[in-house]
């Protein structure tokens, strides 16, 4: 046969030859990326989205530099996983406000001097926000933030009728109204409807009474949601109303053209924030520091409001002035503009947003164990 | 038509042939006294590999469920309240009793459903209709069960292609998302192609002298289905069985996205615990509890399929 | 024989149904993953490319795709060996602990993946093997051996005992029995193990996501979709997996056509 007879240093040739070439394919996304010099790496641990182009592109292209992402679902996965993973091992971390003292308590972030963030652009709200400061220390930087109130579809109920909780009890809305499967937003909601200055610090009667009032809730629920099952409800109309979420879901829902929208009641709203920190052990604590820089100034706090997983509002005024320039219209939805009547920062001190935060006189196994029983009654 | 080669089950009683793994075999072949290399070499691996890397996490998990969660921060500890508090909690029994009572209606429900489907391919296919059945079968495995499970989703919902169709006649709406019919659904996205391969498994090898036997004797179609396929194929059936109970009882994915996580399952109570602030420890009792059941179930259900056939 | 015309045709359209409903999420998903809009809905929005295109420009995704192949593939022999050595000691013989060795063997299905995956996270970042795909491959050895020495261990069961002893008392030696004996009669079972251990791996990504750390697979960041990003990349990647794993089965039934036939007429 006339094989054996091609010599075998020519197979081989083109053996390699067709690896290359193979490899070469195979590769094409990766160098269009890597063009240069080799960038350096940096490691997020963050919610989905956080080191998408849309936001990390300008960042990598000045820095070069390549962030390698971890997205997480839930934060206490989160924790469960740095917990186990050898230190050092991500080196910016995106977190809740509520987690940020749980990794701070585990010792898994760093501190910060204060000295180098700009904190004197931001409003004086931010300044100091508890539960990103220690005993005086800083040990992480706020970042953005967004309100917590009625979720619900504009076509079965107008803005006046969500303008407060008890519309989660409407008998137009029995089965249709779901829950974020989280407890903490949820509960905070509904002591906020008993009234509650503060939904999160009540002593033993109030948080009795507290539970009572929601068993009441329970026939009126559909489903408990997670992200992706709060998107899917909300989107093709199974759910009419969702309970424990915000803008920041209504609004991706918004810009797609789903017909939804949040409100902030008369009994008042719940802040959430993210906060960015540096993990303990990094090996790259000025990149990680620099990072936390530029998402905190005036054109990354442009970015992060505008980011494509899930918009929100940003707390450095420098950054208001911006966003007002380059995409006035997500401003003016979201309530950013500095001229308008009640824009972000005039509902919280008008003291109608209160912070969402770990319970302060029951653990939070307890509220936990609450939620858990709910479900199952 | 069966290879010729190949035995049949009607070749006569099937005897236990235990022998131990080092002793001396009557019989001609050439064997060593002591434990032989090559009961060993088939033996060994799957030995080691379990203990060093299974035995060491499961042992963990074992002690984890003992330790205390401080600041945030699981701390080794010999502390049995996670047991007490975690077995003391009516949810938790709640959910017991409910994960059972699904996976047991996900078993019995898929094998029910797949029999006819596995019966016809085994019994009533072309030999090349049968192969292309087999790996049209396979394919789903290797798509995304999420993604099914999530398309599954524009089905069932109230304004979904199935609502959307049947208002076409002016049935419905019928509310099938967020229920337990949308678990059984996931269940089955799950389960209902694995158990008809396993069913297919054992179908496919029955000795069909026997079947024609039974014809001959003048057997109803039913009752030779039900007399003589059944038992004969009573491994497979079994194992199908107990692979969908299991799977469908640690599953999340389908209570959460098609159930509405509405009542919580067991699976879900894991999660759900670990949100108390790091509570991994409840949650690994939770865990054990599970692992504990299904070997009990896992046992029993082996023990009677490969039982010998009492004659 | 009792044949009847219409039972049988009504069971072939039973198995027709099962492939319909089996098949149903996969069509819709291939659908919606052409659909403009982000959110899936009826009628459907229009027709675009968009999405597969920022599949296609995504390097992560790549990069998870090219994990999950080699962790597949490699998961697939190893586990299929493992658990055929498993199946045919359980088969053959009895010793001392053999309950135990089988709980071992048997165990790891039934343990939750959530719970699984951060205690071979924890284990596994102890000795320094995390975080890596060699992670991914030790993870999904232990859960998928089980599933192959289940299936061998259903086809031994098939299999008369006295063939083993036959072949030895014709003088063949153990392992002269185990080539032209054994092997041949478990060559479906060992198919169906590596095709059905390979699919586990394909899908898994609970414990994945624990023991991968930065080195995700593909349906890691499937889930990272679902729950971060809901939007027909999902679809996309449903679809394109789904085709691969479509060409690979038709590829194969090709070969195995071919080879039966060649063997057929060498004869």
């Amino acid at each position: 046969m006339t094989h054996e007879t091609v010599p075998s240093g020519t197979r081989r040739h083109f053996l390699k030859g067709a690896t290359a070439l193979a490899g070469g394919l195979l590769a094409t996304p990766f160098l269009s990326r890597r063009a240069f010099a080799e960038p350096v790496e940096l490691t997020m641990l963050a919610w989905y989205g956080h080191a998408e182009p849309d936001v990390v592109a300008a960042f990598e292209a000045e820095n070069n530099v390549k962030f390698k992402p971890k997205y997480y679902t839930g934060g206490d996965n989160m924790l469960g996983l740095i917990a186990q993973s050898p230190p050092g091992t991500f080196d910016v971390i995106l977190s809740d406000a509520e987690y940020v003292q749980q990794l701070n308590a585990a010792g898994y972030i760093e501190e910060l001097d204060p000295a180098d963030y700009r904190f004197d652009e931001y409003f004086p709200e931010f300044q100091q926000f508890p539960g990103h400061w220690q005993d005086g220390k800083l040990y992480s930087v706020l970042t953005r933030f967004g309100f917590l109130g009625v979720a619900y579809n504009t076509d079965a109920i107008t803005e006046q009728e969500a303008s407060t909780y008890n519309v989660y009890w409407s008998e137009k809305l029995t089965g249709k109204v779901g829950h974020f499967d989280w407890h903490l937003p949820n509960l905070g909601q509904i002591s906020l409807l008993q009234g509650n200055p503060s939904p999160y610090d009540i002593d033993e009667d109030a948080w009795d009474a507290l539970q009572e009032k929601m068993l009441t809730l329970r026939p009126q629920i559909g489903g408990f949601f997670d992200y992706g099952g709060t998107f899917s409800s909300l989107q093709n109309g199974q759910m009419l109303a969702m309970a424990g979420i915000g803008d920041w879901i209504t609004g991706t829902l918004e810009r797609n053209g789903a017909k939804v929208r949040s409100v902030i009641p008369e009994e008042g709203g719940l802040q959430w924030t993210e906060s960015f920190s540096i993990g303990k052990g990094t090996a790259k604590a000025d990149l990680a520091k620099k990072w936390i820089q530029y998402i905190t100034s005036a054109q990354g706090q442009v970015k992060s409001a505008n980011m494509v997983a899930y918009p929100a509002l940003i707390p450095n005024k420098a950054g208001w002035e911006l966003l007002a320039k380059e995409t006035p219209e997500e401003a003016k939805r979201q309530g950013m503009l500095l001229d308008q009547p009640n824009n972000a920062v005039e509902m919280i001190r008008q003291g109608r947003i209160q912070y969402r935060q770990l319970p302060v006189q029951q653990s939070l196994e307890d509220w936990n164990d609450f939620w858990s029983d709910y479900k199952g009654s | 038509m069966t290879d010729i080669n190949e035995p049949g089950l009607g070749a006569g009683p099937a005897l236990p042939r235990r022998e131990p793994l080092g002793q001396v075999r009557a019989g001609g072949a050439r064997m060593r006294k002591t434990v032989s290399v090559y009961g060993l070499t088939f033996s060994l691996p799957m030995l080691v590999w379990q203990l060093v890397f299974f035995l060491a996490p499961l042992l963990f998990l074992i002690a984890l469920s003992f330790w205390t969660v401080r600041n945030f921060r699981m701390e080794p500890d010999f502390n049995p309240d996670n047991w007490a508090r975690m077995l003391g909690r009516s949810v938790f029994w709640e959910a017991y009793l409910r994960t059972l009572t699904l996976s047991t209606a996900a078993a019995i429900v898929t094998s029910a459903l797949a029999f006819p489907a596995s019966y016809a391919i085994a019994f009533k296919l072309s030999e090349t209709a049968r192969r292309w059945a087999i790996f049209l079968m396979v394919i789903p495995f290797f798509t995304s069960y999420l993604v099914r499970v999530y398309s599954w989703q524009i089905f069932l919902s109230d304004n979904g292609i199935i609502n959307s169709a049947l208002a076409e006649v002016g049935l419905g709406p019928f509310a099938m998302l967020n229920s337990t019919f949308g678990t059984m659904v996931g269940y089955l996205t799950l389960c209902l192609p694995l158990v008809i391969l396993l069913q297919l498994f054992s179908l496919v090898f029955v000795d069909r002298n026997l079947v024609e036997a039974a014809h001959n004797l003048r057997c109803g179609r039913l009752r030779t289905v039900f007399e003589v396929v059944v038992p004969a194929a009573r491994v497979g059936l079994t194992i199908a069985a107990l692979f969908c109970f299991i799977l469908t009882f640690g599953d999340f994915v389908s209570p959460l996205y098609l159930g509405g996580g509405d009542p919580p399952t067991l699976s879900i109570l894991i999660t759900d615990t670990t949100k108390s602030g790091q509570q991994w420890p409840r949650a690994a009792v939770v865990a054990l509890v599970m692992i504990a059941t299904l070997l009990v179930i896992a046992f029993a259900a082996v023990r009677f399929a490969y039982k010998e056939r009492g004659r | 024989m009792n044949r009847s015309a219409p039972i049988d045709w009504g069971l072939r359209a039973y198995v027709g149904l099962t492939f319909a409903f089996v098949f149903a999420p996969i069509a819709a998903s291939f659908v919606f993953s052409f659909n403009v809009d982000r959110f899936p809905s009826l009628p459907l929005g229009g027709f675009s490319l968009t999405w597969y295109q920022q599949v296609a420009a995504d390097p992560l995704v790549w990069e998870g795709l090219r994990n999950t192949l080699i962790v597949g593939v490699t998961v697939a022999v190893l586990a299929t060996a493992l658990g055929f050595g498993a199946a045919y000691t359980d088969f053959r013989y009895k010793f001392f602990g053999k309950s135990l060795y089988l709980a071992l063997a048997l165990l790891p299905p039934t343990i939750p993946v959530v719970i699984l995956g951060l205690a071979m996270l924890a284990f596994l970042s102890n000795i320094g093997l995390s975080g890596g795909v060699h992670s991914i491959v030790i993870a999904h050895v232990v859960m998928c051996a089980p599933f192959a020495m289940a299936i061998i261990r259903l086809r031994l069961s098939q299999m008369d005992p006295s063939l083993e002893a036959a072949a030895w008392n014709l003088g063949a030696s153990q392992w002269v029995a185990m080539r032209h004996v054994i092997l041949p009669f478990c060559r479906p079972a060992i198919f169906a193990a590596l095709f059905i251990t390979m699919a586990v791996s394909f899908d898994e990504f609970a414990v994945s996501w624990f023991v991968s750390g930065l080195n995700e697979t593909l349906p890691v960041k499937v889930l990272g979709f679902l729950q971060g990003q809901v939007s027909p990349k999902i679809n996309v990647i449903g679809t394109f997996v789904f085709l691969t794993s479509m060409t690979l089965v038709i590829l194969a039934q090709v070969l195995l056509m071919k080879r039966s036939a060649g063997r057929a007429s060498g004869q």
